[in-house]
């Protein structure tokens, strides 16, 4: 007698009936006369089962009040404006798209108005005008934090008073690993963005605000979550995961 | 653009009650779950147009939802974590549900869940709850198809292994299928 061999995600996928007809009709023939392959079936089974059971009956749970009334304004404000339509949105349909399944990206530069944006590619740091800061050598401090630093650590750099938080360190789309941090100088705040790749940390992202009362407005979080999600950024590492990351 | 399929808005209110349990399975909190399903119905209206009439609005929705979860714990990393021992135990306590061995079930499953990594919980929602396709959960969570299977499986091991120690009876696992 042969015995078939199928693997977890293959056991998975009939239980979930995602297999085509031959694939079910296989493993159901073997499931006749084999009985591991039956208990390793009941793993897949049951937690389907058990999973729907604690959770399915969240959705007759009544919607609050105050979340149905506020999504209920949010849909019929939205309908209003559709009715007259409006010229003023700003499209940015003309700019290159590398990916077609990210139809919505260009949406996270809207939230902007306020901050004065610099994107770009290249070494860490960013000699912009506007803040006239961040020379070679702060840019290699900082270069060696985003290296070393774990996240929630506040790096005084130099003796030039400028402080580096580093915010987050998780991994991009492509795997490669980003971090998430913000440079608090004397007159401005910058929140970027960087990933490293072949050893060196290169920004996607920079958004320098002037400083006023020492945080950014919201729009400039926004903006940087927006962008983070259009780069498909996975969840924030542990510090484990981070220090693991990082000394590779 | 057809005028038959109703727009997003109008699909909004609607899909509320499915939105907010999508919600709360993913942060088992509900003043946090309310939170976010208000500002992922904010951001659909404002990325409407990205919505092609002829996909699947559920999962479009669980997408903008899921990242802004995923946003929120990116920035309460920074914060530190004791948030999240609060909110843990604010989770799911159904009140219809009066067989007190069923409850009682239920909360060696939800508290294995609990233990659950964020990135197997989220899979096995959204095919186990919203039962979606293998296809369509790969594209909420922009992953290949193959990830959502390997991680599917590994967190329904997980999962029985977890409740299983729970409920005190050892289910013989196959260990070489590399539970954890």
């Amino acid at each position: 007698m042969t015995k078939q061999n199928f693997d977890d995600e293959t056991l998975m996928a009939f239980a979930d009936g995602e297999l085509d007809e031959a694939e079910t009709l296989a493993i159901e023939e073997a499931l006749a006369t084999d009985d591991a392959l039956a208990e390793r079936l009941a793993v897949f089974m049951d937690s389907r089962q058990m999973v729907g059971d604690a959770l399915k009956p969240l959705i007759d749970e009544p919607v609050p009040d105050a979340l149905l009334a506020s999504v209920r304004k949010i849909a019929e404000d939205a309908q209003k404006k559709t009715a007259t339509p409006q010229e003023n949105v700003v499209a940015f349909h003309s700019r290159p798209q590398a990916d077609a399944s990210l139809r919505a990206k260009p949406r996270w530069l809207v939230p902007l108005a306020a901050s004065v944006v610099a994107l770009m590619s290249g070494v860490v740091g960013f000699s912009i005008g506007q803040s006239g800061s961040a020379s070679n050598e702060s840019a290699a401090a900082i270069a060696t934090a985003l290296d070393r630093e774990p996240s929630g650590q506040d790096v005084p750099l130099g003796a030039t008073g400028s402080v580096l938080r580093l915010v987050s360190t998780f991994q991009a789309e492509g795997g490669e690993l980003c971090r998430e941090y913000e440079l608090r100088e004397a007159g401005s705040r910058t929140l970027a963005v960087a990933c490293r790749m072949d050893d060196a940390w290169t920004t996607r992202l920079a958004l320098t605000t002037p400083v006023s009362e020492g945080y950014a407005p919201a729009s400039s979080q926004e903006t940087v979550d927006s962008y983070l999600a259009t780069i498909q950024a996975g969840a924030p590492l542990s510090s484990d995961e981070e220090k693991q990351a990082l000394n590779r | 653009m057809t005028s038959a399929s109703p727009s997003v808005p109008e699909r909004l209110v609607a899909f509320l009650p499915n939105l907010r349990r999508f919600a709360i399975s993913l942060c088992r909190s509900r003043e946090l779950a309310d939170d976010l399903v208000q500002a992922a119905c904010e951001r659909a209206i404002l990325a409407a147009d990205s919505f092609a009439p002829d996909s699947r609005f559920d999962a479009w929705m669980f997408r903008i939802l899921r990242n802004l979860w995923i946003d929120h714990l990116r920035r309460q990393k920074t914060a530190g974590p004791h948030q999240e021992l609060d909110e843990a135990r604010d989770l799911v306590v159904p009140s219809g549900e009066s067989a007190a061995h069923a409850r009682m079930d239920l909360a060696f499953v939800l508290d294995a869940l609990q233990k659950l990594p964020e990135e197997q919980r989220e899979v096995l929602v959204l095919v186990c709850v919203e039962e979606l396709s293998y296809k369509d959960a790969a594209e909420v969570l922009s992953i290949p198809i193959g990830t959502v299977m390997s991680r599917l499986a590994r967190a329904r091991k997980n999962l029985i292994e977890l409740t299983g120690i729970s409920f005190g009876e050892k289910r013989s696992l196959d260990k070489k299928g590399g539970v954890l």
